[in-house]
């Protein structure tokens, strides 16, 4: 990057399945007012906006930016409109990163939502389109077949995505924006029925309404907001071809190569020491121990045994998805910004009472599409 | 600030527009548009640092309906990637900016979408806010009417002045190979063409089609490597405005007069009357009047040449009408425009436009020099 780039505000609505108080406008108001609020400044601070969010047809406006043009002040000012599928989230906030560092612009307004309960998600993400095998119910049913090649390949114990799903609960029950918050055991979870082998219902990811948003600035106007900010040390979106032959869902190629780009920028060689805590992407319980892998926290065949061992528990070496994550929290375009937005704030140390303990790094993950689109940031709380 | 790297267009390819592309889908369209362009700069896909790409879910039919273009964009091994749900003009912007950032010196834009897949009528509706303006049924064309009533009562502007715009788009497009109609039309034979939606008349509005486009941008150091004359950028801007109809004047373009005040600005200019050329993205006559007024040209004067391309009059495919025009700057610096090069271009301005009523518009200022030094 030409300059360094912080995340200086962070704000999230309340998440629901329905958040029938709010109109579109006012749920992604929620958000940026208190992004805003955060950072100490006004709409008329922005110098540009940067929306993105998953597929239109899931509240069915097309390319929405413009109808909410006004109510995220943006107004004559620069606007672009991201959409990279699940990942999206993640790669809008990156795209301002990229405002910023590239000297044209001091401060950018990100903001990535979705509001599920104003259409059916299921419908929405199984077209029937001709000449191309259907993708049978929802995300759910696409990638439970990676999962299982997971457990086939590793030897994973069939007791190791109830583990993660527990544990997000545990986690989200110490967010107060979290959707899913109450408590379950891993007997809870085993005893939930299988949607699509191996994903039992409990281990799948709720539909929400909710959105985040970001306010990403210069050093030298970071230097001057009220609080410690976030520096955002590298961050990249990679994205690989469908149709290849010997292509990995498992442990995609993009990902790989997204993870060690962002730790060669940012000078980390051995993330299991030198990252902290990780906000990943989970939308199904059998994705963490798949991502440790992908995201070199350990070698392949090994990030089922972290789990085991209880090492991605809240006080243990490596808290994964201090939040709750996406297994608690799915308002799908806004999931991946999540996951950064969490991210700036452990390392800002203002995560509340799901504060993970002296962070000096934290990635932030999200992925998307047929496990082919990922974006992540490592943030760092020196410069 | 510090300088601003000099980055410039050193390829373009583009599908001819058609009505229907009976027997490929838009991925197929773009396969060869893609080879085309890396072709024309001699390289192969392993050269270029970062791709991203503009088209929509809504005009493909399909959630996620960009991700199948990323086999024929050549994304293996996996490459650095962004997706904007917006005209391929906009990623050309973002790719600008993506490269101003620092360690990525080339660029893949991709545009495409079949419009002939779908009813652009009825789904550009569903771009209006779906509580007040949507449901009233209102279509772009109905939009763009209220508009042009709007421009013609405030400035006197007639029926016969949108007419006469409208030939000249058309005859200019009889030159331009990529163009969907390719036939001189006089302006009597168009004003005699029944309305659509009163004061606009089927021979003012463009005709959607299909075609895919790709463009590449590369900065100083590669660009002379890959391109004999690149079109170099010299000014950038975009700016959207609200979208509520009733809370703007659309009978003006503050959005489109702010960005290219900007851009002009950062080119160093200080009037459009400075370019050549103007490729606007004027999807019917009174837009092209509002535009001009917006950027404080003649739309009378024979100079700057406006769209020697034909403009979207003779070809609208949704998606990529706006990044065609930035290819068409880089064809008329570059000598590559063949039967419709206008002699002597030193600079141009690319427009693109998005939205009802010229909500978001985009301007490109490009000149076969470097700007900085």
């Amino acid at each position: 990057m030409k300059r360094p780039v912080a995340v200086v505000g962070v704000g999230q609505t309340h998440h629901a399945s329905r958040r029938s108080d709010l109109s579109i406008p006012g749920l992604v108001r929620e958000a940026v007012d208190r992004a805003l609020a955060d950072a100490g400044l006004d709409y008329g601070d922005i110098d540009a906006v940067v929306m993105g969010k998953a597929p239109d047809q899931l509240e069915g406006v097309m390319q929405p930016e413009q109808f909410l043009a006004g109510a995220l002040g943006a107004h004559l000012k620069p606007l672009i409109r991201v959409h990279t599928a699940g990942s999206v989230g993640a790669s809008t906030a990156l795209a301002a990163v990229t405002h910023v560092a590239s000297g044209l612009f001091e401060r950018v307004l990100t903001v990535a939502w979705e509001k599920q309960s104003e259409g059916n998600a299921m419908w929405a993400l199984s077209p029937n389109l001709p000449f191309t095998p259907p993708l049978v119910a929802g995300a759910g049913g696409f990638f439970a077949p990676y999962c299982r090649a997971y457990m086939t390949r590793t030897g994973c114990p069939p007791h190791i995505g109830p583990l993660v799903a527990a544990n997000a609960r545990a986690n989200a029950a110490r967010n107060e924006y979290a959707h899913l918050r109450e408590p379950m055991t891993v007997e809870d979870v085993l005893q939930s029925p299988v949607l699509w082998d191996p994903i039992r219902y409990l281990e799948t990811c709720p539909s929400s309404d909710g959105a985040c948003a970001l306010v990403v600035a210069s050093e030298e106007q970071a230097k001057k907001g009220p609080r410690k900010p976030a520096w955002v040390k590298a961050g990249y979106s990679y994205a690989e071809a469908m149709w290849v032959p010997g292509r990995d869902q498992v442990s995609p190629q993009a990902g790989r190569l997204c993870a060690r780009k962002v730790y060669e920028k940012a000078g980390i060689r051995n993330p299991w020491k030198e990252i902290q805590t990780v906000e990943m992407y989970v939308p199904f319980a059998w994705f963490e121990p798949m991502w440790l892998e992908n995201l070199d926290f350990c070698d392949t065949g090994e990030g089922w045994k972290i789990v085991e061992r209880g090492e991605q528990k809240m006080g243990a070496h490596l808290p994964v998805n201090p939040s709750g994550g996406v297994l608690c929290t799915n308002p799908i375009g806004a999931s991946g910004m999540l996951r950064l937005g969490e991210a700036a704030l452990q390392v800002m140390e203002r995560a509340g009472e799901h504060q993970v303990e002296g962070v000096k790094n934290a990635l932030g993950h999200a992925y998307g599409g047929g496990a082919q689109y990922f974006a992540m940031w490592l943030v760092s709380d020196a410069l | 600030m510090s300088r601003l790297r000099n980055i410039a267009v050193v390829a373009f390819s583009q599908a001819p527009i058609v009505a229907r592309d009976e027997h490929r889908v838009a991925s197929e369209i773009l396969y060869p548009e893609v080879r085309s362009a890396l072709d024309q700069c001699d390289v192969e896909r392993a050269a270029i640092d970062y791709q991203v790409a503009g088209s929509s879910d809504y005009i493909d039919g399909r959630p996620f309906g960009f991700v199948t273009a990323l086999d024929v964009m050549g994304s293996w091994p996996a490459k650095q990637d962004l997706h904007l749900e917006m005209d391929a003009a906009f990623a050309a912007y973002y790719a600008w900016v993506r490269m101003q950032a620092g360690d990525c010196d080339t660029a893949l834009v991709c545009g495409y979408g079949k419009n002939s897949e779908g009813e652009p009528e009825r789904v550009l509706n569903l771009e209006l806010d779906p509580y007040y303006q949507a449901p009233l049924g209102l279509g772009p064309s109905a939009t763009a009417a209220l508009q042009a009533s709007a421009y013609m009562a405030r400035s006197g502007a007639t029926d016969r002045d949108l007419a006469e715009i409208a030939a000249r788009n058309r005859a200019a497009g009889a030159k331009n190979a990529c163009a969907q109609l390719r036939e001189a039309v006089p302006a009597a034979t168009l004003a005699a063409t029944p309305w659509v939606v009163e004061p606009l008349r089927r021979g003012y509005l463009p005709p959607y089609g299909d075609s895919a486009v790709c463009l590449v941008l590369a900065a100083e150091g590669k660009a002379e490597r890959m391109c004999d004359r690149p079109a170099w950028v010299h000014g950038v801007d975009q700016r959207i405005e609200m979208q509520t109809l009733g809370a703007r004047d659309v009978s003006r373009s503050a959005g489109a007069r702010l960005a290219a005040e900007r851009a002009l600005a950062m080119a160093g200019l200080a009037s459009a009357n400075e370019v050549d050329v103007i490729e606007l993205c004027a999807t019917n006559p009174a837009e092209e009047l509002i535009l001009c007024e917006a950027i404080g040209v003649d739309a009378a004067a024979a100079t700057p040449k406006k769209n020697p391309s034909g403009g979207p009059l003779c070809g609208h495919p949704l998606m990529m009408t706006g990044l065609i025009r930035l290819g068409e700057a880089f064809r008329q610096l570059s000598g590559r425009a063949g039967t419709h090069a206008v002699p002597n271009v030193r600079r141009v301005i690319a427009h693109a436009a998005q939205g009802h009523c010229l909500q978001q518009n985009l301007f490109f200022v490009l000149g076969s020099e470097r700007r900085w030094t």
